[in-house]
C-alpha cells in the first residue's frame, strides 16, 4: 500500500455513514414545516479510534481524582430558576461531598454558597431540601448569615475577638443563568459559561426558549453504575435496535446524526416517525405510526392514529402533534418545525446536564456520582412543558424518588411507554459495570461515528484529570 | 377551594360517642387566595391556615424542631418549610419531610362553610 493511499484512509476515518439510508438532514429537509438553522447543521469531527481505558469506571481513586480535579472546575446544572422564584428562596445542590445553597438575592441575581457554617462546619441547610430564608442560621450554635452571604450573627461575640465578621461572609461558587437553568462552578478562575459552551452551542440553547418551560414531572433514581457509564448509555442511538426493539420501528437509529461542539457540548439528532434502517422492508408506514412512542404522551391523551390516503407516518404525526400539543398545553406551535415537534435532540453539557429541547421528548437529565460508592450514581429525569399562554407558571413538580429496584413506570405521571424505555436503558448498566470489572479486556472499543459523543465526553474527562487538584480557598471565595 | 378530608362529622375510632365539634370561624375564604397563608390564635394555639394545592389546611404554626414560627416559610405543593433551619412539613399530615425535624407538627380539622373558613383546634 502506498503512502498516499494510507494517508487518504486515515483522512476518511469517521466519514462512513449508514449505507442505503437517507441522512438525518435529508429526512428533515423533506418535512412540511422547515427546521431552523440549529437543526439543519452538522458538526462532526473524528477524534481518534483508540480504546477508552476502563479504570475510570472501576477505581475509587479515579472517582476521588474526578472530585478534586473535574467537579471543582466545571459548570454544573444546579437547579432551575423556577425552584427559586423569589428573593430568599433557596435550593440545596449537592455533588459528591460538596453542597451549595443556591439562592436568589435579587430579581436577576442568584448566588451559590458553600453549605457549611464557618464556625464548626455544620451544614446550614440539609441536603435535598428547598425553602425560603431571611437568614441562614446554623441549627447547632446559631451563627447566621444574611441572604446576601454577609455574616449576621456570631453568638457570644465577646468569646470570638479573633473573628472579624466582615471577613466571615459565606464563600461562593460562580453562578450563571441560561435558559431557565442555574449553572454553578466552584472554580473562581473558570472561564464564563458562554465561553465554556462556545458560541454555536450557546446559540442553540438560547434558540430553544427553555426558560419558558416548567417542570411538569421530576423523577430520580440511584443507578448501579459509575456516573459516566450512565451518561454514556444515552449518548447514542446505536443501542436502540437491541435495547429498545419496540422503538426501532419508528426511529431512524442507524442514520442518526452526531455532532460535537468545542470541548463541552455534543449532540445527536435521531429522527422519529421513520423506519430504522435495520428494519427496511419489514414494516409499513402504518406500523411506524402505530409504534411511535412519546416521552410526554400525557399531554396528548388517547388518539386514533390514522395514516390516510398515501400518507407518510412522519408527516401525519407532525400534523397531529402540532394541533394536539397546542390544545393540551395551550401554546402556539404553528411556527415550530416538524423536526422540533417529533425528533429526539439530545445535547450534553459536560459534565452533568442533558437537554432534550424537542416538544414530544421534552426531557432534561442530570447525572451525579454517588458520594458513597463510585459504582453507583444519581440519575434524574425532568419533563419540561411549555408555560401556558396565559403566562401563569405552574409550580415545579416535586421530585419522585424511586427505590433502587423500582421501575420508572412506577413514578406517577410517567408515560408507561417511556418509563419502559428508561428501564431498558438502565437495566443494561449493572451488567456493564460488573462486566467491565470481569473483563479480560481493559478498554472500550467505540464506533467512529455513532459513538463519537462517548469519545468526546471521555476526552473532556481526560483533560480535567490531567490538571492539578483544585482546592477551594474559602477566604478568596467571599464576595465582599 | 376545598378543605382537608374528614372534616365533617368526624367519629372517634374507638367507637365512643362523637366529641361535639367546636369549629371556629377564623377568616373569610376570600382572605386566603391560592398560595396564601395566615396565622391565627385559636384556643391558646398559634394555628397556620394555608391555601396550597387547591386545598385549605390548618397546621401548628410552630416548628417541631426548634419552636420557630412557620408563617414566613415557603409553601409549595402541599408543604411548608421552616424559614429558620429549613425543616419541611406535609400540610395534610404534619409529617416532617426533611431534617433537621423528625417529629411532625399538629394538624387541625378545617372546613370551608359558605364564605368562611372554620377550624376545630380542639381536635388534631
Amino acid at each position: 500500500m502506498s503512502a498516499e493511499i494510507k494517508e487518504r484512509t486515515a483522512a476518511d476515518k469517521g466519514q462512513a455513514r449508514c449505507p442505503g439510508a437517507p441522512s438525518t438532514q435529508e429526512i428533515i429537509a423533506a418535512d412540511k414545516v422547515a427546521a431552523p438553522g440549529w437543526v439543519r447543521s452538522e458538526s462532526y469531527s473524528f477524534l481518534g479510534d483508540e480504546d477508552i481505558p476502563t479504570a475510570r469506571y472501576l477505581e475509587s481513586s479515579y472517582a476521588q481524582e474526578e472530585l478534586d480535579r473535574l467537579w471543582t472546575r466545571t459548570w454544573q446544572f444546579a437547579c432551575r430558576e423556577e425552584h427559586i422564584p423569589q428573593i430568599g428562596d433557596y435550593y440545596v445542590y449537592d455533588l459528591g461531598p460538596y453542597s451549595f445553597i443556591v439562592t436568589r438575592v435579587a430579581e436577576r441575581e442568584v448566588r451559590a454558597y458553600y453549605n457549611a457554617c464557618l464556625h464548626r462546619g455544620t451544614k446550614l441547610r440539609a441536603s435535598g431540601t428547598m425553602g425560603r430564608a431571611s437568614e441562614f442560621k446554623c441549627s447547632f450554635h446559631g451563627w447566621s448569615w444574611n441572604v446576601d452571604g454577609s455574616n449576621r450573627t456570631v453568638v457570644c461575640p465577646w468569646d470570638f475577638p479573633h473573628v472579624d465578621r466582615s471577613r466571615f461572609s459565606l464563600p461562593q461558587a460562580r453562578v450563571e443563568l441560561l435558559g431557565g437553568f442555574v449553572f454553578i462552578n466552584m472554580d473562581s478562575d473558570a472561564k464564563p459559561l458562554a465561553e465554556y459552551l462556545g458560541p454555536e452551542a450557546k446559540a442553540h440553547i438560547e434558540a430553544w426558549g427553555l426558560h419558558d418551560r416548567y417542570i411538569h414531572l421530576h423523577v430520580s433514581k440511584r443507578l448501579p453504575c459509575n456516573w459516566k457509564l450512565a451518561i454514556e448509555a444515552f449518548l447514542e442511538a446505536y443501542h436502540v435496535i437491541q435495547t429498545h426493539p419496540q422503538v426501532a420501528v419508528s426511529n431512524g437509529d442507524a442514520n442518526s446524526q452526531y455532532d460535537v461542539y468545542g470541548e463541552h457540548v455534543n449532540r445527536f439528532i435521531s429522527t422519529l416517525g421513520v423506519l430504522s434502517p435495520h428494519l427496511y422492508g419489514k414494516h409499513t408506514e402504518q406500523d411506524i405510526l402505530d409504534q411511535f412512542t412519546l416521552g410526554d404522551s400525557g399531554a396528548l391523551g388517547e388518539v386514533e392514529r390514522s395514516l390516510g390516503e398515501g400518507g407518510k407516518a412522519r408527516g401525519v404525526m407532525a400534523e397531529m402533534f402540532r394541533g394536539m400539543f397546542e390544545k393540551a398545553t395551550r401554546t402556539d406551535l404553528s411556527k415550530v418545525s416538524d423536526s422540533e415537534l417529533l425528533d429526539c435532540f439530545s445535547y450534553t453539557i459536560f459534565p452533568n446536564c442533558f437537554l432534550f429541547p424537542g416538544v414530544s421528548l421534552p426531557m432534561v437529565y442530570r447525572f451525579r456520582p454517588d458520594a458513597r460508592d463510585h459504582r453507583m450514581c444519581l440519575y434524574e429525569v425532568l419533563f419540561l412543558r411549555p408555560v401556558p399562554v396565559s403566562g401563569e407558571r405552574p409550580e415545579p413538580a416535586e421530585p419522585i424518588h424511586l427505590g433502587d429496584s423500582q421501575s420508572f413506570t412506577a413514578a406517577e405521571g410517567m408515560d408507561p411507554g417511556f418509563g419502559a424505555i428508561l428501564d431498558q436503558d438502565t437495566d443494561n448498566l449493572f451488567l456493564q459495570q460488573e462486566g467491565l470489572a470481569a473483563s479480560a479486556k481493559r478498554g472500550l472499543t467505540l464506533g467512529n461515528y455513532q459513538e463519537i459523543r462517548v469519545r468526546h465526553f471521555e476526552q473532556a474527562v481526560d483533560r480535567y484529570l490531567a490538571l492539578e487538584p483544585k482546592r477551594p480557598d474559602w477566604q478568596r471565595l467571599q464576595k465582599r | 377551594m376545598s378543605a382537608s378530608p374528614g372534616v365533617d362529622g368526624a367519629r372517634d375510632p374507638s367507637g365512643q360517642p362523637p366529641v361535639p365539634e367546636t369549629f371556629v370561624r377564623v377568616m373569610a375564604a376570600a382572605e386566603l387566595p391560592a398560595g396564601a397563608k395566615k396565622a391565627v390564635d385559636l384556643a391558646g394555639k398559634s394555628v397556620l391556615i394555608c391555601h396550597s394545592n387547591e386545598r385549605v389546611y390548618a397546621v401548628s404554626n410552630i416548628c417541631s424542631h426548634a419552636q420557630e414560627r412557620l408563617e414566613c416559610g415557603r409553601m409549595s405543593r402541599g408543604w411548608i418549610a421552616c424559614p429558620m433551619h429549613g425543616a419541611r412539613f406535609d400540610l395534610a399530615t404534619g409529617r416532617a419531610l426533611n431534617p433537621p425535624a423528625k417529629l411532625p407538627i399538629a394538624t387541625y380539622e378545617v372546613r370551608v362553610i359558605g364564605e368562611w373558613i372554620e377550624v376545630n383546634a380542639d381536635r388534631g
